[in-house]
């Protein structure tokens, strides 16, 4: 046992000295420090950019399970005045659901501070969500996420009579026609979607005010009154089904056999959770297609900020330019990762193409249908406070005790206002 | 019971205080440089309001008790909702630990005993144990969904006509409530078992043996032998497993997705704690609930240490001087 | 005779029912394991297609996709892993045994005192606690280091309290009066001769131990952030929240299952030396 805890202690010592000497060696040449949750954006960056001799790019990647990654994040950032100069955050990822948090904060560096300028080729969204209270800018996302109605082209003829993209959405363009083909939907024998959180999105991003006003008082929007609204008439008929976003029951409607008609979502949507439509032999390839449907809306994104303190300006403009002004960039992101990138030409470029469709739509250019969608997306009524993990996903998910007829809709909403009270003690509620 | 008390004690002359304090020592140090320092800033910032509002640090601010008035006012529906969630917490505890600890028991005598003389032991102790093996999280995110609408749990009882339409086991008080014991009892029972096994077998043979010729049954054996000389373990066992009971988190939070549906009947105290401290760093309020939370396991668990030591201390000494007599 | 026989069909009717109950908790234990396994021969898309009671035929695809995944590097991962967790457990075992030693044995002034203390830091929930750790750690600068992880198990609470309590039911006094009698130092009686009797209480909390550092998630994966240095339930979470384009759930559930192995096998060989502890332990002398 003495042995035992002798050759343990030794390897204690191993372990500290060979911690010690790695940051040691760290004070020598540039160091460009990059905080993400994942190796997204990092496999473009090594692919797309090539890193100015000298530098040495560290990636430090914490999994945003459990909220870690914004918790490291945050104490890097707290403590970045006091970091050595090769230990300071020189770039840091946020997304849409946050980056109101980093960009109204000194954490983060206006990007006319390196030099950089935004395009007029940018999605105006993406400036805006990237802009603080100040009207400065602080960052810039490589990508655009419009949002769209996907819907499967086998029943819309059965609902419609009709699968072509353009007379869809002209029986689509406004919840009260939506509604409408709901209840033809159902007397088919189909649900119109399959979460009761499905259109939750097109509602809460066209919402004109806040979640919370100057006062710090919480407020329910009209739209997400009318989504209530809705949801409650959904259920009642049997237009949707009471499962979340995310769950199986909601993704088995996916395959061939599936009963629903719509689905929203961006690009990275068909990849990320249509797997089910795209199984080989249950699934449904080619039965699909988009539309705007009844509001423009947007999901997601990633962007890309300058934290503050960096000493390695010249590279950060650099970045940035790199991933949204260059065009031959951008056309690579289209054509060997399928993102849609934020530059209006080279989007243009690939609209105009008409050798360009998806074979997962029916043919159907979903660059050019998603190009069309971008223009309406509104930003402007986003706060601080993150957004979706805590406000949107509470709301919904306290209500689905409600939709489930398991609470009624006022203790349902007590349990959203607690919930509210325990995450953000400013906050006040009804 | 310690040898320099003993009014036989023959070395009286040399003490041996000294070993006691160097073989604490470690434990001390390390104590006192990683975990007493936060613990007490923990008491410390349940006196002031200490929270992030996005990246601005708001506070500290000493404040006094008011954390503490506010977890025990009313809400407006006139439920205090920390009493709530500690009644959550013991409920989801004592329906989990009481098929536990019955079944931990049985076990351990069914593995131990030398006349039932059970094949395959080293499988089924195995087997038993092997749910504590997966991390929480997983073992939670495989229960819901085995349990979802359209899990296999659903789909079984309508092939065999059990059930005639699709059961949502996540909106009944009763059903979640079910599953979320029912994976505590999975995940610990075979953790228990091992632990009393361990301890039946530390128990001197002859013991059994003396009382089996004497005419003792099995149940008797059980009484008077084995659950005397084990109470030390099994007390171990009760208070470990109350702490953790109070402590409960990780399996409530992801099978109910964070939210203790429904209505937050199966909500715990530290999934409430949680909720203050996982977004805004509300060191205030979490702190003044971790002491409530440490308050009230002291209690309940001083309770069943005091009364289950005291209970069983006059057979512990038995047993000893029995031991002594047949090593003559 | 009649008594014989009635005796014996009472146990044979036992054995029925214990093999019944034994059986039946096999089964709900291994529910969920089978289903790991079926999970873990499938692809995503399957994954997402709702349960399956029967495997299907990725299961290689998904080990060679988790083994060799170029950004996070499993077998790393789960060297580090296994670093961390034996050393906490041996540390942890070996120091709370001296402590409930020391408490057991001998008398000492503010003895009853360290007892309680003891029991009251152990209902001291670790969650608040644990993020002023972490920001303690990180003003030491202890991040990327394995210390803040592996030493703090010389302090623990529940495992002193495990040993105190076996103390209490199996270590005869006498044997550490023997001892003194025949010269041995109080250091060399506890490694030499209390060690072995305390072998299974030792084995049965060096498994809790090596478990509960091997699934440990939020602490290290808020001390550890290089590559080179992280621990299994990290890549884990990191694979969970990896982006779309490489989100795959089979391999998650591969991982998964991958994880159990060490645990498992450091399990069968510990809980044999439960079994073997008592059998050559010295109490029965």
């Amino acid at each position: 046992m003495k042995k035992l805890i002798a050759i343990v202690l030794c390897l204690l010592m191993v372990v500290a000295a060979v911690a010690c000497k790695k940051t040691e060696t760290k004070t020598a040449g540039k160091v460009f420090n990059i905080y993400a949750w994942n190796e997204e954006f990092k496999g473009f960056f090594e692919k797309y950019y090539t890193v100015p001799e000298g530098v040495t790019v560290n990636w430090i990647i914490n999994p945003s399970d459990g909220g870690v990654y914004q918790q490291k994040l945050d104490e890097a950032l707290l403590n970045q005045a006091n970091a050595a100069a090769d230990d300071k955050v020189d770039m840091f990822l946020a997304e849409a659901d946050y980056i109101g948090k980093y960009v109204n904060s000194d954490a983060t560096m206006g990007i006319d501070k390196i030099g950089f300028k935004n395009a007029d080729t940018m999605y105006k969204y993406t400036i805006q969500a990237a802009t603080d209270d100040n009207g400065v800018c602080k960052g810039v996302s490589f990508q655009c996420c419009p949002s769209a109605l996907i819907y499967r082209r086998s029943i819309a003829k059965d609902v419609l009579g009709t699968d072509d993209p353009d007379e869809v959405q002209s029986k689509l363009d406004s919840w009260e026609k939506f509604e409408a083909v709901a209840a033809d939907a159902k007397a088919k024998g189909y649900y119109m979607t399959a979460s009761f959180a499905e259109t939750f999105r097109t509602f809460s991003n066209n919402c004109t005010m806040p979640w919370v006003d100057a006062n710090k008082t919480l407020q329910f929007d009209p739209m997400i009154e009318a989504w209530i609204a809705q949801t409650e008439k959904f259920i009642d008929n049997g237009y949707t089904l009471d499962c979340g976003i995310w769950d199986d029951e909601k993704n088995q409607q996916m395959f061939a056999d599936g009963k629903t008609m719509c689905f929203f979502g961006p690009a990275w949507y068909f990849n990320f959770c249509m797997g089910n439509a795209q199984d080989p032999e249950k699934g449904c390839s080619g039965d699909w297609a988009i539309c705007e449907g009844p509001m423009a809306h947007f999901w997601g994104g990633t962007w890309l900020l300058a934290a503050n303190g960096s000493d390695n300006t010249d590279m950060l403009k650099d970045i940035f330019e790199t991933f949204t002004v260059n065009e031959d960039v951008c056309s690579k992101l289209v054509e060997n990762e399928k993102q849609f990138p934020n530059n209006t030409k080279v989007v243009d470029k690939f609209a105009n193409d008409p050798n360009y469709g998806s074979k997962f739509l029916g043919g159907q250019n979903d660059i050019l249908a998603f190009s069309k969608l971008t223009g309406n997306i509104k930003w402007e009524n986003h706060t601080n406070y993150d957004q979706i993990q805590i406000l949107n996903e509470s709301l919904q998910s306290c209500l689905q005790e409600y939709f489930k007829k398991s609470v009624d809709k006022d203790t349902a909403l007590a349990t959203f206002y607690q919930k509210i009270n325990e995450t953000y003690p400013d906050i006040v509620t009804p | 019971m310690s040898l320099d008390n003993r009014p036989s004690g023959r070395r009286k002359s040399v003490s041996y205080a000294k070993w006691g304090y160097i073989f604490i020592l470690p434990f001390f140090l390390v104590y006192f440089i990683f975990t007493l320092i936060p613990q007490v800033l923990t008491v410390y910032n349940s006196f002031f309001t200490n929270y992030m509002d996005g990246l601005t640090h708001i506070g500290p601010d000493f404040v006094g008790l008011k954390n503490y008035v506010e977890l025990f006012t009313p809400n407006k529906q006139g439920v205090i909702l920390i009493l709530k969630y500690a009644g959550n917490t013991m409920i989801l505890w004592f329906l989990g630990a009481i098929p536990q600890f019955a079944i931990a028991l049985l076990l351990a005598v069914f593995f131990t005993s030398y006349r039932l003389n059970i094949k395959g032991q080293g499988f089924f102790k195995t087997v038993i144990y092997m749910p504590n093996l997966i991390m929480a999280s997983a073992f939670s995110m495989l229960f819901f969904t085995l349990f979802s609408k359209v899990g296999p749990v659903n789909q079984l009882l309508q092939q065999t006509g059990l059930a005639d339409k699709t059961i949502d086991f996540f909106v009944s008080k009763v059903t979640v409530r079910g599953l979320i014991a029912l994976m505590n009892f999975l995940m610990w029972f075979g953790n228990t078992t091992i632990v009393l096994m361990a301890g039946i077998m530390g128990i001197d043979q002859t013991l059994f043996e003396a009382a089996t010729i004497d005419g003792a049954n099995a149940v008797k054996v059980f009484f008077r032998v084995t659950m005397p000389l084990l109470m030390p373990i099994f007390v171990y066992c009760l208070i470990t497993a109350l702490i953790g009971g109070i402590q409960m988190f990780d399996v409530p939070q992801v099978l109910t997705n964070r939210l203790g549906m429904p209505n937050r009947t199966s909500f715990t105290l530290v999934m409430y704690l949680n909720n203050y401290l996982s977004t805004s760093k509300n060191y205030g309020m979490s702190g003044a609930i971790s002491v409530i939370i440490f308050l009230i396991t002291g209690v309940l668990g001083g309770i069943v240490y005091k009364f289950l030591s005291a209970q069983y201390k006059e057979p512990v000494e038995q047993p000893r001087r029995v031991r002594k007599g047949a090593r003559k | 005779m009649n008594e014989n026989t009635k005796s014996r069909l009472m146990m044979i009717l036992l054995r029925v029912v214990v093999y019944a109950i034994l059986i039946f908790l096999t089964v709900l234990c291994l529910f969920s394991f089978y289903m790991m396994i079926i999970n873990a021969t499938r692809s995503n898309a399957q994954l997402q297609a709702g349960f399956r009671l029967l495997p299907q035929e990725h299961f290689w695809d998904n080990l060679k996709n988790a083994w060799t995944d170029a950004s996070i590097n499993i077998p790393r991962g789960m060297l580090n892993s296994l670093f961390i967790a034996l050393t906490s457990a041996a540390l942890t075992t070996y120091f709370s045994a001296l402590t409930a030693y020391g408490v057991h044995v001998y008398s000492f002034r503010g003895k009853n005192l360290v007892f309680t203390f003891i029991m009251a830091i152990m209902m001291i929930p670790a969650q608040v606690s644990a993020v002023g750790f972490v920001q303690m750690m990180n003003k030491l600068h202890m991040t990327n280091n394995y210390i803040p992880l592996i030493v703090p198990s010389i302090a623990a609470p529940v495992v002193f309290f495990y040993m105190k309590q076996y103390m209490e039911s199996v270590l005869p006094l006498e044997i550490v009066e023997a001892a003194r009698c025949d010269g041995s130092s109080e250091f060399r009686t506890f490694n030499t001769i209390i060690l072995p009797i305390m072998k299974p209480a030792i084995a049965v909390q060096a498994i809790f131990s090596f478990v509960s550092s091997w699934n440990n998630y939020f602490i290290p994966a808020l001390l550890l952030d290089k590559a080179e240095m992280k621990t299994v339930p990290i890549m884990i979470a990191q694979l969970r929240s990896a982006d779309y384009s490489k989100f795959d759930m089979g391999k998650v559930y591969m991982f998964i299952l991958l994880a159990i192995l060490p645990v498992m096998l450091v399990y069968i060989i510990l809980s044999k030396s439960i079994i073997k502890g008592v059998t050559s332990g010295s109490v029965k002398g």
